[in-house]
């Protein structure tokens, strides 16, 4: 079963490699290299702050896309090219497909990771600024934000076409962003029933911020480890959630 | 027999297809199909369009999940994935992902059926062997034609060599080689002692390969046995071809005929034996000539023919 796993999880990440995701890393560089040749004379210290805030957010957002990208529609269109029959006709459960090619995905954006953030890195030495825990921790965290936006387009592409699928999962990673935002909001509101749906919608949705330490790395604040360690195992569960909701819908389907 | 479970054994399958915005469209694909295959056999499975035959495959590969009935395989629910196993799968128009090569789908292919290291890179390369694909293997399959890619799909389903092969529409987009080498394969692989279920068209195929075989007519099993059986099981005629009379002088003669053709100077019918001994009399007292006179033989192709046409069969299932 492991061996299974592996096979299918490398196979994902052979995927996206083939399918020239590296142009995406390319486009960082070089949005990265642009930014800097426009930051001529600043202070150290505003540099230092609109890099990381730069650098930071280009990486959240075009890993974000990619995410939401590789995974809404993953499964539909697996069953659309009839690719899958060829795998689940394997003694492989649906089960373990969908979750094997879920890893390919989280290996692919944690290699995407990776040599961004090496770039990022190599960018603040050349500006002659050292790397600092808080930017590491941001980019480290980024990449559990991306798994519950893996696993929302996994639970809706187990059910619904690549449109639909990648519409609601933007929308997702929005609602995400906002919920706090949304919660107090609809906390001053007078209504009862607009306080409990706020309230609802707060718990139902996935707390994106919660796994956004990108502010506090551009003003150079540490999080306490045990807070960051927290939100990690809430990204963990959340995203549990929605595949073990995604594997009970696939496990339904009709592939015709 | 032995009590070893049935490679194939489907209980009183039945599929409907719930169709449009509030699912009140219905087709029914399959209704009440029970077969089974024994260990070693091949078996073939025919019918029209439509018929239901890759409903029934997708129902074993547990693709698809049968409205009532049950369907095993090896005696294990094919909800099962451990069911799958000891089967090898082709779909019908196999779909290989592109980004891959051959050689490298394959490869997917055997590791995801519990093959790995050495044994896996054996496999792989005797089975692009046997295919005949070892000079395309690494291309990717982005690139194959349609046959190729056909290959590659039967590579992938004896890798692992399982002990059951589903082959859906085998000899699909294959050259006149390739529907040899196909047939060639399958003759090996019963020979190995591999269980094969398979539908197609090119009847041919069946006779020469399948021990029995089951006709389906939208989604209904109307004849299941072995291949000799059904041939033989049909009233033996005789062909005569006439010269010297013409086809309307021929009938004047008064025998029942089964088939008459007229082509040019002669004229071709069958009829049953005693029959054509008593018209092969009347044909030479009336001044003609007979030029053959020869055992009609009674093909598959005429009995599914028979069958459908039996069945009145409309394209496709019941829809409504
Ligand atoms: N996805 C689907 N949705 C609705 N109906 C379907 C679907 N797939 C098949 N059917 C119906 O089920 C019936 C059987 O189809 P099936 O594909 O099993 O036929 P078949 O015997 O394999 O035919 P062919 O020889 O053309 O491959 C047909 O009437 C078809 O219309
Ligand atoms: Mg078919």
């Amino acid at each position: 079963m492991i061996r299974v796993f592996a096979s299918l999880a490398w196979n994902g990440f052979r995927e996206a490699r083939r399918n020239r995701v590296s142009v995406v890393i390319a486009a960082f560089t070089l949005a990265l290299v642009g930014a800097s040749a426009v930051m001529a004379d600043v202070t150290v210290y505003t540099m230092r702050r609109v890099v990381t805030d730069f650098g930071l957010g280009a990486m959240a957002i075009l890993l974000s896309v990619m995410a939401i990208f590789l995974s809404s529609g993953l499964l539909t269109r697996e069953i659309e090219r009839r690719t899958i029959f060829l795998m689940v006709s394997r003694p492989v459960s649906r089960g373990l497909f969908l979750v094997s090619r879920l890893a390919g995905n989280m290996l692919t954006l944690g290699a995407m990771l990776l040599v961004m953030s090496a770039v990022f890195f190599l960018q603040l030495i050349v500006f002659g600024i050292s790397p600092s825990a808080p930017q590491l921790i941001a980019a480290g965290v980024l990449w559990f934000e991306l798994l519950v936006l893996t696993s929302f387009g996994f639970l809706m592409s187990s059910f619904s076409g690549q449109v639909t699928s990648s519409v609601v999962t933007v929308g997702m990673f929005f609602a995400g962003h906002l919920a706090n935002d949304m919660y107090e909001l609809s906390a001053r509101s007078k209504s009862e029933v607009v306080r409990a749906a706020g309230k609802a919608v707060y718990y139902l949705l996935p707390n994106l911020e919660r796994l956004n330490y990108r502010g506090a790395a551009a003003y150079e604040v540490t999080p306490p480890l045990g807070e960051v360690f927290q939100s990690a195992l809430y990204s963990v569960g959340y995203s549990t959630v929605l595949v073990a909701l995604a594997i009970l819908l696939f496990n339904r389907r009709d592939f015709r | 027999m032995s009590d070893a479970p049935l490679p194939i054994e489907t209980r009183e399958l039945s599929k409907t297809y719930r169709l449009g915005f509030f699912m009140n469209r219905k087709v029914r694909a399959l209704q009440g199909v029970s077969l089974s295959v024994r260990p070693g056999e091949v078996y073939g499975l025919l019918g029209p369009n439509g018929a239901g035959k890759s409903t029934t495959i997708k129902i074993l590969m547990n693709l698809v999940q049968a409205s009532s009935g049950e369907a095993r395989l090896f005696g294990q629910p094919s909800q099962d994935c451990a069911a799958r196993q000891e089967v090898g799968f082709l779909p019908e128009n196999p779909a290989p992902y592109e980004y891959l090569s051959g050689a490298e789908f394959v490869r997917l292919a055997g590791s995801l059926g519990g093959l790995f290291g050495r044994e896996l890179d054996r496999r792989v390369a005797e089975t692009l062997g046997e295919v005949g694909m070892e000079h395309a293997a690494s291309l990717p399959i982005r690139r194959y034609s349609k046959g190729m890619i056909q290959r590659i799909g039967l590579a992938q389903a004896i890798v692992t060599r399982p002990k059951l092969l589903i082959l859906d529409e085998p000899t699909s987009g294959l050259d006149p080689v390739g529907r040899r080498q196909m047939r060639d394969l399958v003759s090996a692989e019963r020979a190995r002692g591999t269980t094969v279920l398979f539908c197609t068209h090119i009847i041919p195929d069946v006779e020469a390969l399948c021990d029995r075989v089951a006709v389906l007519v939208s989604g209904k099993l109307v004849k299941e046995g072995s291949v000799r059986d059904l041939v033989t099981s049909q009233v033996p005629l005789v062909e005569l071809v006439i010269e010297g009379l013409g086809l309307s002088q021929v009938r004047a003669l008064g025998e029942p005929l089964q088939f008459e053709q007229e082509i040019g100077q002669r004229v071709t019918v069958r009829t049953d034996d005693a029959a054509g001994q008593r018209l092969l009399r009347a044909v030479l007292s009336a001044g003609g000539r007979v030029a053959q006179l020869s055992p009609a033989r009674f093909s598959l192709e005429d009995l599914f023919m028979e069958t459908v046409a039996g069945a009145k069969q409309k394209v496709g299932g019941e829809i409504n």
